[in-house]
């Protein structure tokens, strides 16, 4: 039995790896004691009630916290400490929850930007964006493949709530990452746009095969989707498994899926 | 395309003011220090209205600039184009010291230090007598015989149009791009790879180069240097400015400079003593701006001829 | 130097100190509440100082009581002047973008400063201090001038008040939920615009307080009120946003500083805040009891 768990593991590459991570803030413990390995090329789904502490743990792995305690390794590569701009460069990108775009710039100058940054084009001082043609070509690309290429120079800020979220996925996306993480993806979303978007990331996981990390309250959409899920409950990691194993999981229907029974 | 036209004007108006004796030399002069405190605005835009930064010391880097112009020809014997030169580069120095520490702070805190970082200056300048002659200044900078009213005019246009050229060249490009969507968004910037510090940090350094390079032109054209080319209340003129104009457009800063010089001058001739209220006239038209027009004439322009503004 | 010398050049720095924390105390008040950092916090400042001289010259010179009316009257007539302020401009600016704000307060500041030029002309004034303040007393077999250690007394009563204000009192209460949750505080049917309109007013009285108190602890001229306000935000940003331990430490840091730098380089002493704020930027950007932004 242990040599097969030893065969699986020699298998598997861990992109993401958590140890005794510990967040506090001014004296609350937010995240207390979490442990976590994502394998590369995984799908999975984060959940828990609200205040579990699933943004912030977002926000420890992007840098923009600093850990109390705890340790970070990205590709074997301690991160914990570092800032978000360096976090990024390694290969890691996230979406928010509460969009976070740039709402004066049109659709197409948000994913440009992302593009340049991503290509260390920055300190070009000379060339109007305009004349960039690859940029311009690989940020339609991405507006295609997210399904918002036909409004490329509308101002961002103007547009529904539900495409300014997939604006923001698109940005992540732009930064070609290794780990995508996506904060509630569909929150705020009519039920056809939060189809929709599942979709969107399905079809990029099957395409771009990178590993992506997402939160999520919609039971649906996480146990559809997910190859694994992972349940944090006041800051600590309740349990993990495959969907089917969660949905069965006592704790867990007694912390969290009690209050919403299918 | 009306810039050419506009320039063609600006080439032909000293000649037609030149008619007009001393009091079109008057003119000649007034339109003169139009043109170099408008590139003195257009270099604060940079980081006003394009980084979204607010900078209450940016007249330091214009006074840096020259202080560097008359103590290079009064007291080096330097010639007037090298110490052309070397006005912005001094300029850029100063700013890359003070952006160090004002760009480790956002917003207020940006706002404050870089105010008090110009009074530093201005201290500086004021309490050393030997050698920047403090409350006195310098006075008597040699300037060459072919340099008259009119040729100083059209010496100081040309720049002017190069230096324009130059930043909107640097605005409309990859890193012009990057300080725009630090503005956007800080956190998202940093969350998409820039190290926002670094960025803010060199449009720091650009906009007080160019500061120096008016500050320089403008020493040449007085033939003196005084401390009070660094005092904040010259920031404030450049915000102003900047502001009446218009942020966020890159030929605001230009007319709301030119606006403003304008009115003074204007209310000078009609009489004194409205001079003397022209702080709190000034004031006022800011109160007016951010309240009711917060961007500028090239704003109430294009709202009242139906353009959408996308930046 | 003599340890009387070197008593009274830090008594001096001290009662600057103090009157810098009362001032800065109020502007620090008016961040938290309404996250809108006035510019023009120095030049009522200033007003206080002058509306102070102007009376005093209505009144008996040297008199006790001429002093305590005009430590009476003056901080409320500029708090009233603050309330003129709040409900023509600052309402309007509450949930503009910082930028526009800071731009305001600017205009402010410059209007305020000219208007003060215009009216009480650029020559230096002071207000005479009451006779019973006026000389020294006796302390540990030196003397020390009664009006510093007057101040010294004032101010900490001061820092007791506001903690007093603010945590022992229904008020005090409002103020400090509204500081966390504003929105919460508007749940509750409280009127939080008068909650806002009242600590403006309130930084406003501390800051003609200030003024008062200035104006016969040393010589006021036009320049003082820009002077202040740099000086309160490196109180700010040396002691930590929100912290009023931390205003009434760096206040007293300051104020002792350039008194003490005044002695071997005075015509540097001025920019020892300057310096100051450049330091702990450098060692500790979020001040010394503020919280790490990460």
């Amino acid at each position: 039995m242990i040599e097969m768990t030893n065969d699986r593991m020699k298998t598997k590459h861990f992109i993401l790896t958590i140890k005794d991570l510990v967040k506090s803030f001014n004296g609350n413990t937010v995240i207390s004691d979490v442990n976590l390995s994502i394998p590369e090329g995984e799908l999975s789904a984060i959940i828990g009630p609200n205040g579990a502490g699933k943004t912030t743990l977002f926000n420890l792995i992007t840098g923009y916290h600093l850990p109390s305690r705890g340790t970070i390794y990205f590709e074997d590569k301690s991160i914990a400490g570092m800032q978000p701009f360096d976090i990024v460069r390694l290969g890691i990108a996230r979406s928010f929850q509460i969009t976070n775009i740039f709402p004066k710039l049109s659709v197409l100058e948000n994913v440009v930007a992302t593009v340049i940054t991503h290509q260390k084009g920055n300190l070009n001082f000379v060339t109007p964006t305009t004349k960039l043609k690859s940029v311009y070509d690989r940020a339609y690309q991405i507006l295609k493949d997210v399904g918002l290429a036909d409004r490329p120079h509308r101002q961002s800020g103007t547009l529904a709530h539900g495409n300014q979220k997939i604006l923001d996925i698109a940005l992540a996306l732009a930064m070609e990452p290794k780990l995508l993480l996506l904060d509630e993806p569909t929150a705020g979303m009519s039920p056809e746009e939060r189809w929709r978007t599942v979709d969107l990331v399905q079809r990029l996981w099957e395409k771009l095969k990178i590993t992506m990390l997402f939160i999520e309250h919609d039971m649906d959409i996480v146990f559809g989707i997910s190859q694994k899920v992972r349940v944090l409950c006041y800051g600590t990691m309740l349990a993990e498994g495959t969907p089917k194993e969660i949905s069965k999981n006592e704790k867990v229907i007694e912390a969290y899926l009690g209050e919403e029974v299918d | 395309m009306v810039g050419g036209v506009v320039i063609l004007i600006l080439f032909a108006l000293p000649f037609f003011l030149a008619q007009f004796g001393k009091s079109g030399e008057f003119w000649i002069w007034v339109t003169t220090e139009m043109i170099i405190m408008a590139l003195f605005a257009t270099s604060l835009n940079l980081v006003l209205g394009y980084g979204g930064m607010v900078s209450f010391g940016h007249a330091a880097f214009f006074g840096v600039g020259a202080y560097t112009v008359a103590l290079l020809m009064k007291k080096a014997g330097v010639n007037m184009v090298l110490a052309l030169m070397a006005a912005p580069c001094m300029a850029a120095l100063a700013a890359a010291v003070v952006g160090w520490f004002c760009v480790r702070l956002i917003g207020l805190y940006f706002a404050i230090l870089t105010l008090a970082f110009g009074q530093l200056l201005y201290m500086i300048v004021f309490q050393w007598y030997t050698f920047t002659g403090g409350d006195d200044g310098i006075h008597g900078i040699p300037k060459p015989e072919f340099l008259g009213p009119v040729n100083y005019y059209l010496l100081c246009l040309i720049i002017f149009i190069v230096c324009f050229l130059l930043m909107r060249m640097i605005v409309n490009s990859s890193f012009g791009l990057s300080i725009r969507i630090i503005r956007e968004n800080l956190d998202r910037a940093k969350f998409i790879g820039i190290n926002v510090r670094r960025y803010q940090l060199v449009n720091f350094i650009v906009a007080g180069f160019f500061a120096g390079v008016a500050g320089g032109l403008f020493t040449e054209l007085n033939r003196f240097a005084q401390t009070e080319f660094l005092h904040w209340s010259r920031s404030g003129d450049a915000i102003f400015a900047c502001l009446v104009g218009g942020m966020y457009s890159f030929v605001g800063p230009t007319i709301g400079s030119s606006v403003l010089i304008f009115l003074h001058i204007f209310l000078q001739q009609i009489h004194q003593s409205l001079v003397e209220i022209w702080a709190i006239f000034l004031g006022l038209i800011l109160l007016g701006v951010v309240l009711f027009a917060p961007e500028g004439l090239v704003g109430l322009y294009e709202k009242l001829t139906g353009k959408a503004k996308v930046d | 130097m003599s340890p009387e010398f070197f008593l009274f050049i830090l008594i001096n720095g001290l009662s600057q100190g103090m009157v810098l924390f009362i001032v800065a105390s109020g502007l620090s008040l008016v961040f938290g509440v309404l996250r809108v950092i006035n510019f023009a916090h120095g030049s009522l400042y200033m007003i206080g100082a002058f509306l102070a001289f102007s009376l005093s010259t209505l009144l008996p010179s040297g008199s006790l009581w001429s002093f305590i009316v005009l430590m009476i009257l003056v901080p409320p007539a500029v708090a009233l002047i603050g309330l003129g302020l709040e409900i023509p401009l600052f309402r309007r600016i509450y949930d503009k973008e910082h930028l526009l704000q800071l731009l305001l307060t600017y205009a402010l500041l410059l209007i305020l400063d000219d208007a003060c030029r215009l009216i009480w002309g650029g020559d230096i004034r002071n207000v005479a201090r009451p006779e019973i303040l006026a000389g020294s007393i006796e302390f540990l077999g030196l003397f020390l001038p009664t009006y510093n250690v007057f101040i010294l007394v004032v101010g900490p009563m001061i820092a007791l008040g506001i903690w007093f204000l603010l945590h022992r009192t229904r008020t005090g209460n409002l103020i400090r939920a509204a500081v966390s949750h504003p929105e919460m505080v508007g749940a509750l049917g409280v009127n939080v615009s008068r909650v806002m309109t009242g600590t403006f007013m309130l930084g406003c009285w501390l800051a003609g307080l200030g003024g008062v108190l200035m104006s016969a602890l040393a010589n006021i001229d036009l320049g003082i009120g820009m002077e202040k306000i740099i000086e309160c935000f490196a109180v700010v940003v040396i002691g930590g946003l929100g912290s009023i331990g931390g205003a009434l430490l760096s206040s007293v840091i300051l104020g002792v500083g350039v008194s003490l730098i005044q002695l071997p380089l005075s015509r540097f002493a001025i920019v020892f805040p300057y310096f100051a704020m450049a330091l702990i930027l450098i060692i500790r950007p979020w001040g010394l009891f503020g919280k790490p932004e990460r």
